[in-house]
């Protein structure tokens, strides 16, 4: 019987052993720089195309401006304050409808999902179909009764944010594994006790998942409804710089656009790592 | 002591003296309603007809059947996950009403929690019994020790192997310190070296703690080698055949006791009893294993 203990003792020994064991790797700092270089050099010819391509008469440079004039004109409006002011305005609309979709739909996902389940089984056609209604095709409605406001903007950016979020919430809560929940009640945890310490950290790959389509989609949706009606934000300076003909103007939006997208979609990410840091079961 | 728990119906003060009984199952019958597969109406499945059996403090008790013997229901009713359609189940002569912290619950899957280590797993019962945090900690650690997972505190269940995350779910069934181990084929699905010295492991914890422990499982070698007595069940509908005393020496870990002649006749007795429980069912209700096959499943929910 004493032996038994030691046994696994030394398993364990054996085991931390395995861990100190480094395999052989290429210095870091060589096949970093390696990757690095790799990976931009796309961009890189890219961009020198694109710098050459206008300036030696290939393409129009009348309507493509090369990187270096865009960076130039992005550093004057952003000295001027002009282009900060654009990505506030269009950060703030999305951010709002963004929040608010969240807010609205991980509770209902949850609801629909975890307890009226029934409900949930009536309503999903429904809901299938009006997730598929392109809010583009209904921005005219969405005018008519809020006006070309503000509330028409993150109203529209709400119905493209919602549905990723309610549908992978809903597939969060359903796919809880009832193992897990089974231990639990086992356990006597209380129903608020088991919504905190297991459905909602099972359901949280789920939700993030919702989370970044609908960041990423809300976003897409801002830079259109900019341009369909509004007087700022970065929808708006690419639709007014195409209007006063001012092409770096309009570069300068388009990789604003890009850029913030990145980051916005970076974050997200970023936030995912922090919260599901433990890997998903190979399914 | 021999019990009888056949369908018999014996007065229940008649059977024995109740004062070392752990758990007492009265006359315990469950019945699923399922939906016909044409569709129309539901049907009763009768998982467990009049299931009498003692559970003896401080013993170790396997149930063996084939799968949808109802088995694993049994084992819910007595966690309190299900009620009883008909029968009363009694813990320290208390009636079951729901899940409770005096017991606890090992099943076949791990049932660990991904999102948190090895610690935390095992902490989890404390947490829901409302123990203080540096505390938690601490029993956390010993019953982390006393399987043998230390240095695996900080670990997620991923990072583990099977036969690891089966003694993460042990330790946290033991840390809240429930008087009974109810454990639902625990070893079955890790591989033959691992579920060997699993079971070694198991009796060395049950010696130390002194745990009642009900086991379930399929195998029959593996009910023979760990218990005290070993409940052979049949189905259609799920009764306990015979409940047959395992009177093999103790310690049984690290001995040859597997390839023991007595051994071998009680294994072959336990056959016998489960084949000829399922000879005579085949005979009459053939068309029933569909309807066995389709409960197993949700049976567990």
């Amino acid at each position: 019987m004493p032996g038994e203990l030691e046994r696994w003792s030394i398993s364990y020994y054996i085991q931390r052993q395995y861990q100190k064991i480094k395999l052989p790797v290429e210095p870091q700092r060589w096949s970093g720089l390696k990757n690095w270089i790799l990976k931009t050099i796309a961009i890189i010819a890219f961009l020198v195309l694109w710098e050459i391509g206008p300036r030696a008469g290939f393409i129009d440079p009348q309507f493509v401006a090369t990187p270096s004039k865009i960076i130039v004109t992005m550093w004057g409006m952003l000295l001027s304050g002009d282009l900060l002011v654009h990505v506030y305005v269009s950060l703030r609309r999305a951010l709002i409808a963004f929040a608010i979709s969240a807010v609205v739909a991980i509770p209902l996902g949850f609801l629909l999902g975890g307890w009226f389940t029934t409900f949930e089984k009536l309503l999903n056609p429904l809901l299938s179909i009006l997730g598929q209604v392109n809010p583009f095709t209904i921005f005219p409605v969405i005018i008519l009764f809020f006006g070309i406001g503000e509330a028409a903007k993150i109203i529209i950016i709400f119905l493209v944010a919602f549905w990723p979020i309610l549908f992978n919430t809903i597939t969060g809560a359903k796919n809880v594994d009832p193992q897990l929940v089974k231990c639990a009640r086992a356990m006597n945890a209380s129903k608020p006790a088991l919504f905190v310490k297991v459905i909602l950290p099972a359901a949280a790959p789920y939700i993030f998942n919702g989370l970044r389509m609908s960041s990423g989609n809300s976003f897409f949706m801002l830079i259109g409804a900019e341009m369909i009606g509004a007087s700022s934000g970065l929808g708006w300076l690419i639709l007014n710089s195409e209007v006063n003909y001012q092409i770096p103007r309009l570069y300068a939006g388009v990789v604003t656009i890009a850029l913030l997208g990145l980051a916005i979609s970076n974050l997200v990410a970023r936030l995912e790592k922090r919260v599901v840091v433990w890997h998903e079961p190979a399914n | 002591m021999v019990l009888s728990v056949k369908e018999t119906s014996y007065p229940v003060e008649e059977r024995r003296p109740e004062s070392d009984a752990k758990i007492v199952l009265k006359n315990i019958s469950r019945i699923y309603q399922i939906k016909r597969n044409n569709g129309k109406g539901s049907t009763g499945f009768i998982a467990l007809q009049d299931v009498n059996l003692q559970v003896r403090s401080g013993e170790l008790i396997s149930i063996v059947g084939p799968s949808g013997c109802g088995k694993s229901t049994l084992l819910d009713l007595i966690a309190g996950l299900a009620r009883p359609n008909s029968g009363e189940i009694f813990i320290d002569g208390r009636l079951i009403t729901g899940p409770a912290l005096d017991r606890g619950i090992i099943l076949q899957g791990y049932a660990l929690f991904p999102w948190r280590v090895v610690i935390d797993n095992v902490a989890f019962g404390l947490e829901i019994k409302g123990v203080p945090k540096k505390e938690r900690r601490a029993i956390s650690q010993k019953f982390i020790d006393l399987v043998g997972l230390q240095g695996f505190e900080d670990r997620y269940p991923y990072e583990l192997s099977g036969g690891m995350k089966q003694r993460v779910a042990i330790a946290r069934a033991l840390a809240y310190d429930p008087g009974v181990l109810l454990m639902d084929e625990p070893f079955a699905a890790v591989d033959a070296q691992t579920r060997e010295v699993l079971q070694d492991e198991l009796l060395q914890i049950w010696e130390k703690t002194g745990k009642t422990i009900v086991f379930v499982t399929h195998s029959i070698e593996e009910a023979i080698y760990l218990s005290d007595r070993v409940a052979v069940m049949t189905p259609n509908p799920g009764t306990i055949k015979e409940v047959i005393d395992i009177k093999l020496p103790r310690p049984r870990q690290n001995s040859d006791i597997r390839s023991s002649a007595e051994f071998g006749w009680v294994r072959h007795k336990v056959r016998e009893l489960l084949q000829s429980g399922s000879l005579e069912k085949e005979h009459g209700q053939q068309t029933d294993q569909n309807v066995a096959e389709a409960i197993s499943t949700e049976a567990t929910l």
